[in-house]
């Protein structure tokens, strides 16, 4: 079984996605045997009314349950957000939420997003956080938008021990106190694998070792990128069958309680 | 000089990517079919090109067009270079086409006669696996020229390699096209476009820079670097459609959807090459992953690259 924290349905402003409907990622994810993915909406990424990308994804999700496992975009400087956050959650049936502090133009530290991360906390909700969308070199001349900074990050983390955390699309957490053994961090987080180096650097086998195969879960980043990056990297992972079946499905199911 | 034959070195272990499942697709489709039940990938692939000068060439083989060896500034250097050659291992690659860079540009002429020593003892150290490149500035003018003689004459190296000291189009890269052309070698030339100023790089080629040196010089050979790490890659394909004469290389760490359809829709998979430039599971899983024939995917896997170095004059 082969499940994906990361991977995403509608269109997004800046270039052209394939595979961005719940039909064609399905066909995507059987040709690659992914049992399982966590969706979301890009559209919601640059929509100013990110309800409206949740409502999509809803939709599009329909009929398919069992196999694509929606999640919310909330901007939580947004009007209703609360609103938005209840009828994802009852109505939607979302399971957990994708934040986009730097795309929404918003603090990770800043009160909203406290008030937001606290309300999905009391409700179970698990809350991801791409550290990119996508690669900034290849940026519109229209906006700039950074990568989440790890050491807001770490700090979030701390402020909210009983929050569930899932980063994706990130590199470089053995610089910081996120990859570090012993870091005295909460374990409330886990760590998405597309963008770690499997061989030469081996982030991922350094993150195993310092961590546990517990807080390491397979993400893709379909449709935005290729699915077989990540699935070349559990090939070529120095590690158990034990723990690449952890990365592999047993700790996102966990996780998200399926 | 003749270029190693792989052959003529220890042989690499088995890979666990193996080159059936990059030309097929995916993972899934090698457990599907059973991978146990294939033949070694290495062995069921490998034939003599008839005709090669030296017999280096061999069908089927996988050929990492852009790579680097380390530095020996950095300490590691020796360990990081194994590194490289057991991920390639890993992951099917049978050659890498390397250069040496140095750590800060402009290079000076002693800097890069330097890195090329250390390029020609890594195709000692990793004979048949290890290709070199010959890395020059042209603003050293004659001592680059003179440093390509000898890698490309007596050392064997297959190409040159061009960083950022001067964009492409400038006269002083001149000599250095001319001498590519005759010596019957290509250069690959780093390049990427954003839509902004690039300050650490201010003299960054891009892929109308190599479509216009292209139209001047046709019968350069020309690889455009990392598609996949050098910023809008919509833009560079779509740059490079009319410049025969230029290849694009499929290396960097972005590994976006489709990248590698649009090149090969736009400029043709015949004008590709499969590199990685370090990011090694994002190089091979573009390739396993793009939805072409596995007849295309042999050719920008090793076909083109083969074909590029058949024309070597010397």
């Amino acid at each position: 079984m082969i499940v994906d924290v990361n991977a995403y349905l509608g269109h997004f402003a800046f270039r052209r996605l394939r595979h961005n409907t719940a039909a064609p990622l399905l066909a995507l994810m059987d040709s690659k045997r992914i049992d399982k993915a966590v969706v979301s909406s890009v559209s919601a990424i640059t929509y100013r009314n990110a309800q409206a990308g949740n409502e999509e994804v809803a939709e599009e999700v329909r009929g398919h349950r069992d196999r694509l496992i929606p999640f919310a975009v909330i901007n939580p400087f947004y009007a209703g957000w609360q609103d938005d956050l209840k009828i994802c959650h009852e109505e939607f049936g979302m399971a957990g939420l994708r934040l986009y502090p730097k795309w929404h133009n918003y603090q990770l530290s800043s009160a909203c997003c406290r008030e937001l991360v606290n309300a999905a906390t009391e409700r179970g909700i698990v809350i991801s956080i791409p550290i990119r969308v996508e690669d900034n070199r290849q940026r519109s001349w229209l906006l700039n938008v950074p990568d989440v900074p790890l050491e807001e990050i770490v700090e979030l983390v701390k402020a909210h021990p009983k929050a569930r955390f899932i980063l994706l699309n990130g590199i470089g957490y053995t610089r910081c106190p996120l990859g570090r053994k012993d870091n005295g961090l909460p374990p409330n987080y886990v760590i998405e694998l597309s963008r770690l180096s499997a061989v030469l650097a081996n982030e991922l086998g350094q993150l195993i070792t310092n961590l546990g195969a517990e807080r390491v879960m397979f993400g893709t980043g379909m449709p935005f990128k290729y699915p077989d990056p990540a699935l070349v990297k559990l090939e070529v992972l120095d590690a158990s069958g034990a723990d690449k079946e952890k990365i592999r499905s047993q700790n996102a199911m966990t996780w998200l309680r399926l | 000089m003749a270029i190693p034959q792989i052959t003529s070195g220890p042989s690499a272990p088995q890979p666990r990517v193996s080159r059936r499942t990059l030309l097929k697709g995916s993972a899934a489709t090698a457990v599907a079919i059973g991978m146990a039940a294939l033949p070694s990938a290495r062995t069921a692939v490998e034939q003599s090109i008839p005709g090669t000068p030296s017999g280096p060439l061999r069908k089927g083989r996988v050929i990492d067009c852009h790579a680097h060896l380390t530095h020996r500034s950095r300490t590691t250097w020796e360990a990081d270079d194994r590194k490289l050659i057991e991920a390639a291992d890993k992951l099917g690659i049978d050659q890498l086409c390397c250069s040496t860079l140095t750590p800060r540009r402009p290079a000076t002429a002693d800097g890069f006669r330097e890195c090329n020593r250390w390029t020609a003892d890594g195709m000692r150290r990793f004979p048949g696996r290890v290709l070199g490149y010959c890395y020059v500035n042209p603003g050293y003018g004659r001592e680059a020229l003179e440093e390509i003689h000898r890698c490309v004459g007596e050392r064997g190296f297959i190409g040159i390699k061009l960083y950022n000291e001067y964009t492409c189009m400038e006269p002083v890269v001149f000599p250095i096209v001319e001498l590519a052309t005759e010596l019957g070698v290509p250069i690959l030339q780093h390049a990427a476009h954003s839509h902004y100023f690039v300050e650490d790089q201010p003299r960054m080629s891009d892929g109308g820079h190599l479509a216009e040196l292209a139209r001047r010089y046709p019968e350069a050979m020309l690889i455009c670097a990392h598609i996949s790490g050098g910023g809008d890659w919509e833009w560079t394909i779509k740059a490079l459609r009319h410049a025969p004469n230029v290849l694009l290389d499929t290396s960097g760490s972005v590994t976006d959807e489709g990248t590698v359809e649009l090149a090969a829709a736009v400029v043709g998979v015949d004008r590709l090459l499969f590199g990685c430039d370090s990011s090694m599971t994002a190089g091979v899983g573009k390739i396993r992953g793009a939805n072409l024939s596995a007849q295309d995917k042999e050719k920008i896997l090793s076909g083109n690259m083969m074909r590029l170095l058949r024309r070597r004059k010397s």
